[in-house]
């Protein structure tokens, strides 16, 4: 039994975006806790691959293209598992609104898009807790890539290159991306996911996701 | 003779030593190695814990007490699925012998003890190609004691220290290492362990893992 399919009893609240990298969902998260923090919440800020224990092992062994997709996977399941367990876990039990940008669903996404089996990461993660709010911004592969690779090509693993779908890391790009998304949009469904469109204008998503939350906290007996 | 057939596919060979600390599987694994050797078939050994990837961050992590149930279970699956993927496997389609020092039953009884859900270690390591020997070396705890103090002393994580179950060193870790057995003793017939009397000499249980070990090669499997 996965405890991302129950709701917590924690007093906290947990928000958390999903997207592929040029879908907003940093901006979005960026502009969200600003006002929080304005309206004098306790709230707290997280992001994927970014524990003390291991997020330094996973960027150095993705520069050196060691990582196949089963360690790649289990790599970022520990730096959830210890963000989980360090940051999370305990900031909802002392009332804390938990903002994650990227949660286990990014997992789901990128590692089956990879080939990893849908139900053995979905078992992996299943110490992880429902967020209260889980807001999925949907985007093209052909506008995020222009959004992010203005100036830069592709990284390595984000066009999927250990796939070798291709040779030309912007085509490569193109098709792991689509089959990401894919996956984040099955998940709309699965996980109850909220789509956004990510080609929305900032205010018009930041307006709806304020709403959204309001109405979180609201049932949650909070005031905002 | 009936025909000997791997239980992985492949075509060499996966043969595991198994047992707590102290039990003397790497003694074993040596001298097996020896006389495997000696046959002319192609023979490698991997320890438990040694991928490049993420052996020295385990290390590292365990160093500051940096790890819960959690990631101590996660790490592990990442160090064995890095050294499962490039050194095992490709061993096994060239048709090497396979020495393992600790498979993932290790995992299972090391994380069961620290208190993980059994069917979510299972699923950690599900992938993982069956072995077509597993030996077990069973050792009683008061003789492991001894030994573990006698030679490399108590260590943190080998004490369980880290789960609480005591604060005196010496009990916390004859708790640990009893719960460890325990899960052992479970797995023997589930995965069909040949369990070998660890207070054996070095001389006898290597007979008995050769015997075990050459029933298979003269079979001809690996011709």
């Amino acid at each position: 039994m996965s405890k991302l399919t129950e709701q917590h009893n924690y007093k906290g609240t947990l928000v958390c975006v999903e997207g592929i990298d040029g879908s907003g969902k940093s901006t979005q998260l960026a502009l969200l806790r600003d006002w929080l923090k304005s309206t004098g919440h306790d709230v707290i800020f997280t992001e994927w691959n970014s524990s003390e224990l291991i997020c330094q092992t996973t960027k150095l062994a993705k520069k050196k293209n060691m990582l196949s997709p089963r360690t790649f996977s289990l790599l970022h399941a520990v730096d959830f598992a210890d963000r989980l367990k360090q940051v999370i876990d305990p900031a909802l039990k002392a009332g804390f609104i938990v903002l994650a940008d990227r949660y286990a669903y990014t997992a789901f996404a990128r590692d089956v898009a990879r080939g990893v089996d849908p139900q053995w990461v979905r078992n992996v993660y299943n110490f992880a807790i429902k967020p209260d709010l889980a807001i999925y911004f949907d985007i093209n592969p052909q506008d995020a890539m222009e959004r992010i690779c203005s100036n830069r090509a592709p990284k390595f693993y984000e066009a999927g290159m250990d796939l070798k779908l291709s040779n030309d890391p912007y085509e490569s790009y193109i098709i792991f991306q689509g089959r990401v998304i894919n996956e984040y949009q099955k998940m709309v469904d699965e996980f109850g996911l909220i789509k956004l469109d990510a080609m929305d204008s900032i205010h018009s998503k930041q307006v709806r996701i304020r709403e959204m939350l309001k109405s979180v906290l609201n049932n949650k007996g909070v005031n905002i | 003779m009936t025909q000997f057939k791997t239980k992985h596919g492949y075509e060499g060979l996966l043969i595991v030593i198994e047992g707590t600390d102290g039990s003397g599987k790497s003694t074993q694994l040596q001298l097996l190695k020896k006389s495997i050797q000696a046959q002319s078939y192609g023979v490698i050994i991997s320890e438990w814990k040694t991928s490049r990837l993420i052996a020295n961050v385990i290390d590292d992590a365990k160093e500051r007490n940096l790890l819960n149930a959690t990631t101590y279970s996660l790490l592990y699956a990442a160090d064995f699925a890095d050294r499962l993927e490039n050194t095992i496997i490709p061993a096994l389609k060239s048709g090497f012998i396979v020495l393992l020092d600790r498979y993932y039953y290790t995992a299972l009884a090391r994380d069961v003890v620290r208190g993980q859900d059994i069917e979510w270690v299972k699923n950690l390591y599900d992938y993982a190609p069956e072995p077509d020997l597993i030996f077990y070396l069973d050792m009683p705890v008061d003789v492991l004691l001894k030994r573990i103090i006698g030679t490399t002393g108590l260590n943190y994580y080998e004490s369980g220290r880290d789960i609480g179950f005591s604060s005196d060193f010496y009990k916390s870790f004859e708790i640990y290492q009893d719960k460890c057995l325990e899960q052992y003793e479970k797995m023997k017939s589930e995965y069909n362990f040949i369990s070998i009397d660890g207070t054996k000499s070095i001389d006898e249980i290597h007979s008995i893992m050769n015997h075990e070990v050459q029933k298979i090669l003269d079979s001809g499997v690996l011709y």
